[in-house]
Parts: C-alpha cells; sequence; structure tokens
C-alpha cells in the first residue's frame, strides 16, 4: 500500500537570496530525501556523535572499574592476606583464607559410606562463638549438614540460637550426599562437649580444644612448631584468663594483645589463624569493645572485614 | 497267780478305779471352775460395755448406701487436707490403709488414691474404749467416714502424702466393709523388688497382681502410671487436633486380613466367618481417598501372636497416623515426630508427680529426647553397628539385640531415647510400601523408638492402583482377597504415608518400665482371658 503523502507546503525549488557570510547548509526540503537518509550521509556529524557517547561510556567504565579497585586496595590495606575478590562493588561472602588440604579419612577414621556426624553439645547461656566461625568456614570446604537441636533437659531456647547455623540446606533430606555433618545440641551442660565416634573417642571438653580439634579438619594448622606453640599459648591466654580469669586479668590480656597487634597485622605474624579465632570471639564475647586499646579495635575490624565472623554478632549484646 | 495276787489286783484295780474317779472329778472341776471364771469375765465385761458407752451414737457400721436418704454434708478430699484447714471439723471419706491399736489409742492412716492422712482416735470425753477398740478391729481397705478436727502437727509424719496434718476423730462409721483376708497386701504390692528381697519382706509377683487387678490397681503406683497414660492419648489428640487433623473411628471386623493371613483373630459372622481387624491400615488409606487429607484414630487393635514376650500382647491400644502430603514423605516424619515430642514435653512438664511416683517403686532414667527429631538413615545405623563389631548384610532386618544395641549407642553420641530410622531396605517392608526411586533396593519406609524398642513402624504408601498390584504379586498375595483395597486407587489417590504407635508400649517404655502389662489396665496375652 502506498505510504500516505503530505503534500508539499512549499515548492521545492525556491530561489532565496542568502548572505555570504553564513554558512551554507543543503535544503532540507530538497525533494526525494527523507532525514534518516540525509543523516547518514552527512557523515561527519553522526559517527562524532557516536563515537562521543562511546568515548563517554568507556570513560565511565574506566572511572568505575578505578573506584572499584581503589575500594578494593583500601580493604586490603586494612587487612593483609585477605583474598577479596576486588572487581565486585558489594562485599559477598569472603573466599576461603585457608589454602591448606586435609585428609578427612585419616583425621575421622574411614568412610563407611554412612555420614560422619560430630556432635557438639553446647550449653545456651554461653554460645560457643569461635565454634560458629569455624563451622562457617568448614561449610566453604567441605558439603557440610548442619543441624541444631534442644535437649529435652533445656526447657526453651531463644530463637537465635536456633538458627545459629544459617538456613537448613535444601538437600538435607538425603544425609548421604554430604561428607561431614555437624550437630549442635542446646544442651544442660556445665562444660562443653564434642563427640563424634563414641567407641573410639572419648568425648572432647572445653570450647578451646574443640576448637583446636575442627580446626585440624581445615588442614591449616602451622607446620613450624613455634608458630603451633605460639598459637595454643594465645588461645589459653583466651580461655584462662579472658573469660575465666578477673578484670585485671582481662585487662593484662588486652595489653599483651595491643603489644602483638602492634607489630604484626595477626597475632601469629602475617598469617590469619586459630588464634585469631579464638581470641577475637572470647575479646567479643566478654564486651567492652570500644574500650579496648588501639591496636586492638583495628584487628578486631579486620576480622570483621573478612566475612566470617559475621555469624557471631547477633549473639552479643 | 495267787488268790492274794488276784485280791491285790482287785484292790488295786479298786483303789485305781477310784483313784480314776479322783482324777476325774478333779479334772471336771477344774473345767467347771474354768468355765465359771470365763463366764465371770463375759458377764464382768458386758457390765463393762454397757455401762460407760457414752459414746455409742459416734460409731458403727452403717446401712448399705441404698440412696435412702440426700445428706447435705460436704466430703473433704483426703489430698485438700492441708495446714489451712487446721482446726475446721470437716468430715472425710477414705480406705482404711492400716490401723494400729496402742493402749489407749487407735492410729489410723486414711488413704484416697495415691494420698494418705494419720488419724488419732483416743479415748477421752469424745471416745470411749469400746469406740477405740472397734476403731482397731476394722478390716483393712474398708470405706468409711470420719468426722474430724484437722490439727496441725510439728513434726512431719514421713510415711504419709499429707505431712503437715493428722485428724482428730470424732465420729467414725463404716459405709462399706471389706473382707478380713485380702488376696495381696497393698504395702507388699507398692514394695520395689530389691527391697523384698534384701529385707525379707514380701514383694507380690505379676500374676497374682494380675488375678486380683481390682486391688492391685488401688496402688500409688498403678494411680500414677494410668493417670500418665490419660495424660498420653489426651496429649496426642490435643496436638493432632491442632494440627487440623479429624479423628476418624474404623471397623474392627473386617473380611479381610490386612497385614499377614497368620496373625488373625477369626470370628463367627453369621452365617460365615469374619476377622478382628489387625490394624486401621486399609481404612486410614480410604479416608485419604475420600479427601480427609489428615486424619488419626483411636482405637484397639487384636493381633493373634502366640508371642509371651514382655512387650507384645494380644489386644492393645492403637494411636494411628495417615496424612497426604505434597511431594516428600519427610513431611509426614517431620509432624508424627513433633507430636511425639509435644507429648513427651507435655508428660514431662504437667506429670512430673506421677513420674516420680512411679519412680520410687521402678527407678529408671528420665526420658531424653531431642527437638527437633533426630533422624538417621538406615546406611548409617549399619555402619555404627559394624563399626561396635555386629556383623550384618547392608540390607539386613534389624534384629531385636540389634535394635537395642543401637539404641544404646545413639544414646551413647546424641544422648537422646527417641530417634527415626529412616530408608529401610525393600525386602523386609509390606508390599504396600513405596520403593525408594533413586535406589531400588531401598524403600521409603521409617521406624521409631523409644529406649532402643520399636514403636512405631511407617512408610509411604503405594497410591498407585497398578504399582500396588505389581508388588502384591512380587509378594505372593492374593489379589481376590484385596480387591476392595486396591480398588480405593483407581479413582485418583493423593501421595500419602503414615504409621501408628501402641498406647501401652510407649506409656511403658517413657517411664522405662519392663513389661507391657504393667501399663495395661486388663491385660490380655496368650495366656491370659481374665479379668
Amino acid at each position: 500500500m502506498p505510504m500516505y503523502k503530505v503534500k508539499p507546503v512549499s515548492p521545492a525549488d525556491i530561489k532565496i537570496d542568502v548572505p555570504s557570510c553564513m554558512y551554507k547548509s543543503p535544503n532540507v526540503h530538497a525533494h526525494g530525501m527523507n532525514c534518516g537518509e540525509h543523516a547518514l550521509q552527512n557523515g561527519e556529524v553522526d559517527p562524532s556523535l557516536k563515537a562521543l557517547e562511546e568515548r563517554q561510556d568507556e570513560v565511565l567504565r574506566r572511572l568505575y572499574e578505578l573506584k572499584a579497585t581503589v575500594d578494593g586496595f583500601a580493604k586490603t590495606v586494612t587487612t593483609p592476606d585477605a583474598d577479596l575478590d576486588a572487581s565486585t562493588p558489594s562485599p559477598g561472602p569472603a573466599e576461603s583464607v585457608f589454602k591448606g588440604t586435609a585428609d578427612l579419612d585419616s583425621l575421622l577414621g574411614k568412610d563407611l559410606g554412612a555420614l560422619r556426624d560430630i556432635v557438639i553439645n553446647a550449653n545456651p547461656a554461653r554460645p560457643p562463638l569461635s565454634l560458629l566461625v569455624l563451622h562457617a568456614l568448614l561449610c566453604q570446604r567441605y558439603q557440610v549438614l548442619s543441624s541444631v537441636h534442644v535437649h529435652s533437659s533445656v526447657s526453651a531456647v531463644p530463637p537465635p540460637l536456633l538458627s545459629c547455623l544459617g538456613p537448613r540446606h535444601i538437600d538435607s533430606y538425603a544425609r548421604q550426599r554430604f561428607q561431614l555433618g555437624f550437630t549442635l545440641i542446646w544442651k544442660d551442660v556445665s562444660e562443653l562437649q564434642m563427640k563424634f565416634s563414641t567407641q573410639s573417642m572419648c568425648p572432647i571438653e572445653g570450647e578451646a580444644n574443640v576448637a583446636r580439634f575442627l580446626f585440624r579438619l581445615l588442614g591449616a594448622e602451622p607446620q613450624d612448631p613455634v608458630a603451633a606453640t605460639q598459637m595454643d599459648c594465645w588461645i589459653d591466654k583466651a580461655v584462662f584468663q579472658l573469660s575465666e580469669g578477673g578484670s585485671k586479668d582481662r585487662a593484662a590480656v588486652l595489653r599483651s594483645l595491643n603489644a602483638a597487634l602492634g607489630r604484626s597485622p595477626w597475632l601469629l605474624g602475617q598469617e590469619f589463624s586459630l588464634a585469631d579465632i579464638v581470641c577475637a570471639c572470647f575479646v567479643l564475647r566478654a564486651g567492652q569493645t570500644t574500650s579496648a586499646p588501639v591496636n586492638v579495635q583495628r584487628w578486631l575490624k579486620s576480622c570483621q572485614n573478612l566475612g566470617h565472623f559475621d555469624c557471631v554478632y547477633p549473639f552479643l549484646q | 497267780m495267787t488268790k492274794d495276787n488276784v485280791q491285790g489286783a482287785g484292790e488295786e484295780e479298786q483303789q485305781a478305779q477310784s483313784k480314776k474317779a479322783l482324777k476325774k472329778q478333779q479334772k471336771e472341776a477344774e473345767k467347771a471352775a474354768k468355765k465359771a471364771e470365763k463366764q465371770a469375765k463375759l458377764a464382768a465385761e458386758q457390765q463393762e460395755a454397757d455401762e460407760d458407752d457414752f459414746a455409742k451414737d459416734r460409731y458403727g457400721i452403717c446401712p448399705m448406701v441404698q440412696s435412702q436418704q440426700k445428706l447435705d454434708r460436704a466430703l473433704v478430699r483426703v489430698q485438700d487436707l492441708t495446714p489451712e484447714k487446721a482446726e475446721q471439723q470437716i468430715w472425710v471419706r477414705a480406705r482404711i490403709h492400716t490401723s494400729r491399736a496402742k493402749g489407749k489409742q487407735c492410729f489410723l492412716v486414711l488413704r484416697h488414691q495415691q494420698f494418705t492422712v494419720q488419724a488419732l482416735l483416743a479415748v477421752g470425753d469424745r471416745a470411749s474404749k469400746q469406740m477405740v477398740k472397734f476403731a482397731a478391729n476394722l478390716t483393712k481397705e474398708s470405706i468409711i467416714d470420719v468426722e474430724a478436727v484437722v490439727k496441725k502437727v510439728e513434726q512431719k509424719i514421713e510415711s504419709c502424702s499429707q505431712q503437715d496434718v493428722e485428724l482428730h476423730v470424732e465420729r467414725i462409721f463404716v459405709i462399706s466393709q471389706s473382707e478380713a483376708r485380702l488376696p495381696l497386701q497393698l504395702e507388699d504390692a507398692v514394695r520395689p523388688e530389691g527391697e523384698g528381697d534384701e529385707e525379707g519382706r514380701a514383694t507380690v509377683n505379676q500374676d497374682t497382681r494380675l488375678d486380683n487387678r481390682v486391688i492391685d490397681l488401688r496402688t500409688t503406683t498403678s494411680q500414677a502410671i494410668f493417670r500418665l497414660q490419660s495424660g498420653v492419648c489426651q496429649l496426642f489428640r490435643d496436638t493432632l487436633i491442632n494440627k487440623g487433623f479429624v479423628e476418624i473411628q474404623t471397623p474392627k471386623i473386617i473380611s479381610a486380613a490386612s497385614e499377614g493371613g497368620a496373625n488373625v483373630f477369626t470370628v463367627s459372622y453369621f452365617k460365615t466367618s469374619a476377622y478382628l481387624a489387625q490394624s486401621p491400615q486399609l481404612y486410614k488409606q480410604m479416608c485419604i481417598c475420600a479427601d480427609f487429607d489428615k486424619v488419626f484414630c483411636v482405637g484397639p487393635v487384636f493381633r493373634a501372636e502366640d508371642s509371651n514376650t514382655h512387650r507384645h500382647l494380644t489386644e492393645f491400644v492403637g494411636l494411628d497416623i495417615e496424612m497426604a502430603f505434597n511431594y516428600h514423605y519427610h513431611e509426614v516424619i517431620d509432624s508424627i515426630t513433633d507430636t511425639m515430642v509435644q507429648i513427651f514435653k507435655g508428660l514431662r512438664d504437667r506429670f512430673q508427680t506421677e513420674i516420680q511416683m512411679v519412680n520410687k517403686q521402678y527407678p529408671s532414667e528420665p526420658f531424653k529426647f531431642l527437638e527437633p527429631t533426630l533422624r538417621l538413615e538406615y546406611k548409617e545405623a549399619v555402619a555404627m553397628l559394624k563399626a561396635a563389631g555386629v556383623e550384618m548384610g547392608d540390607e539386613e532386618d534389624l534384629s531385636t539385640p540389634n535394635e537395642k544395641l543401637l539404641g544404646r549407642l545413639v544414646k551413647d553420641k546424641y544422648d537422646t531415647d527417641f530417634y527415626v530410622l529412616d530408608k529401610y531396605p525393600l525386602a523386609v517392608r509390606p508390599f504396600y510400601t513405596m520403593p525408594d526411586p533413586n535406589n531400588p533396593k531401598y524403600s521409603n519406609s521409617y521406624d521409631m523408638f523409644m529406649r532402643g524398642e520399636e514403636i512405631l513402624s511407617g512408610a509411604q504408601r503405594v497410591h498407585d492402583a497398578q504399582l500396588l498390584t505389581e508388588r502384591a504379586m512380587h509378594h505372593g498375595i492374593d489379589l481376590e482377597k484385596i480387591k476392595a483395597y486396591i480398588d480405593s486407587f483407581r479413582y485418583g489417590a493423593p501421595p500419602h504415608a503414615g504409621g501408628g504407635i501402641g498406647l501401652e508400649r510407649v506409656t511403658m517404655l517413657y517411664l522405662g518400665l519392663h513389661n507391657v502389662r504393667q501399663t495395661s489396665m486388663f491385660p490380655r496375652d496368650p495366656k491370659r482371658l481374665t479379668p
């Protein structure tokens, strides 16, 4: 169907007397041309507009990238050794800090075709914060089936404690698909207790000792005996002086933490380790972090930036 | 023999005779004297009795209560006798638990259900010697009405349940007298086994108890057990009604055996015969196909198993659940385990008195459980048993000793007496069990255990008529006999699953008792049909 044609408003060729000092532009109303073709024929303006647009896009993109890189560097400066993905603008879950490997069969016994379930009995009045951090780290390395139960010796437990291990895994109905089980039972016990294979292992008692066992599963134990001893020393300080000691002991530990952290970013030097996890959790639980010494506060901020400690904050007053 | 001798003998005889006669006379005289003495004594007593019985109208045996009159008298229950009622004069109806006379006083212990109180009757201006004597001679277990003043005591009476008060009796009447010789003594029936052997005192053995169930049920332990059992039933109903279940009643006289032909009772039904239902299985499922979605039923179950074990009865009360689910049968497991946990919590919170009372005679560990309930898979159980040294095949059923050992292993590791074992091998389950979608050797079936003993067997049911027919043929079942059952799935049936528990067994295992007859009021087993 022929398109509707508008009758020419004015005749096509009119001679106009134009002053010569003005630029000459072609006659828009010349017969047989439409605007689009005309624009294409007139190459200089449109390609350059396009090029301009492209340049603008390019510049903006590079600006965003630069900004993200600077943000990443800023975080890296304050948290050394962290392996953050610098191109993602929003802080997602941190990648695993520990690169070592662990042989589950040698640590936990031969796999008999059934889920290897670690059972931890804890008192709801004293939630084991360092174990929650270690659980998050384990979940990054292995397929872990986590479950939380309330024992009949306890009548009620506040809801945050029921969801402390995160949301239930979609595949939790098929227990065999998981490499490791992590079962946390809130029970009226005087001392935190871990059971794994009741026939061949005696129960492990105490939050620090269970933390040492779980850390071994990550394969990140310091190989150097000096470093290992220092790590144990810091953990013992946290357990005996920070949580069980009086206010004088606590102050002394905070001072020694401050001194050590003045020399290096983490307690054992350049590497993040179990000592940092346990000490940070105990310091956070003791409270009054705003009045802690400068290096300690900086160190706590670094721990928070790593992202593994997110599960702990709901339990601090 | 000479004449002299004969004569002498004769004389002797005569002498002997007279001696004998003398002796006889003496004896008779003695007897008469004794008789006279006795008569004199009786007469004296009679006199005593007739004289001075100023309290004649304050005691006695009431005529049988035939509703002759309507007395406007409030009777206080023994359990309400507390120091708040001190100095009040009240009427109490109770049984005589014990009565002991000591000179001019008579100590009675009155009992009503689990509660006992001490009552004192002393010769004084309110009570005569004859009245005290009458009270002391009352037989145990008689029901009496007593009017008394409640008095506070400084020293607690340890042997009674109402330890802070005692009754000073003013009037005492017998409502229903008991025979003097009881077939079993209540103190013996309540005595723990070990104590009886140690101190040489009697305990009552189970058969005697069951033969005289009426008296055995009066003991504090039995009262506590059956009140707790009533609590179990009530909590079961309440929890399920709150979850939106509907209670149904299924027929017990049925035309075909549901579980298997061997263990079923036959009854004569007019010109043919019928069977007593072994479980409400078929009818629960038909209700689901009839769109009731979530049903439960409480009713008797009849199993003609000739097993004389500590945990089998021929008739018991079955609490059965059946539920349609959306996508996975674990929705049903979660519902059932939540119901059980609510029952355990309700018993733990509201029936502590009863639990303590039972523990006095039958000490046991308190029942422990986890919320949400622990669910292990059959493969894990086999691995745990193998690690403990048991040799068994991967698809073998668990024998009773293995179940008990598994219960102990789970208790060691998780500290729970209640757990679910999921994904049993298909070969050991009934024909209507749905096979596992990923592994044809296993099935979507589960068992629940309390203290290492099985209490519930359940599964996802086959809801497709064709698959059901195949499975039935595979098991060699006569299709004609189950035609009605298969037909119910031909007109659209939702996927469903369920299970059933035995009320007596659950009560027994919760309290840690060792024989299911202790938790069945009038038990039925291959050897017992009465009472």
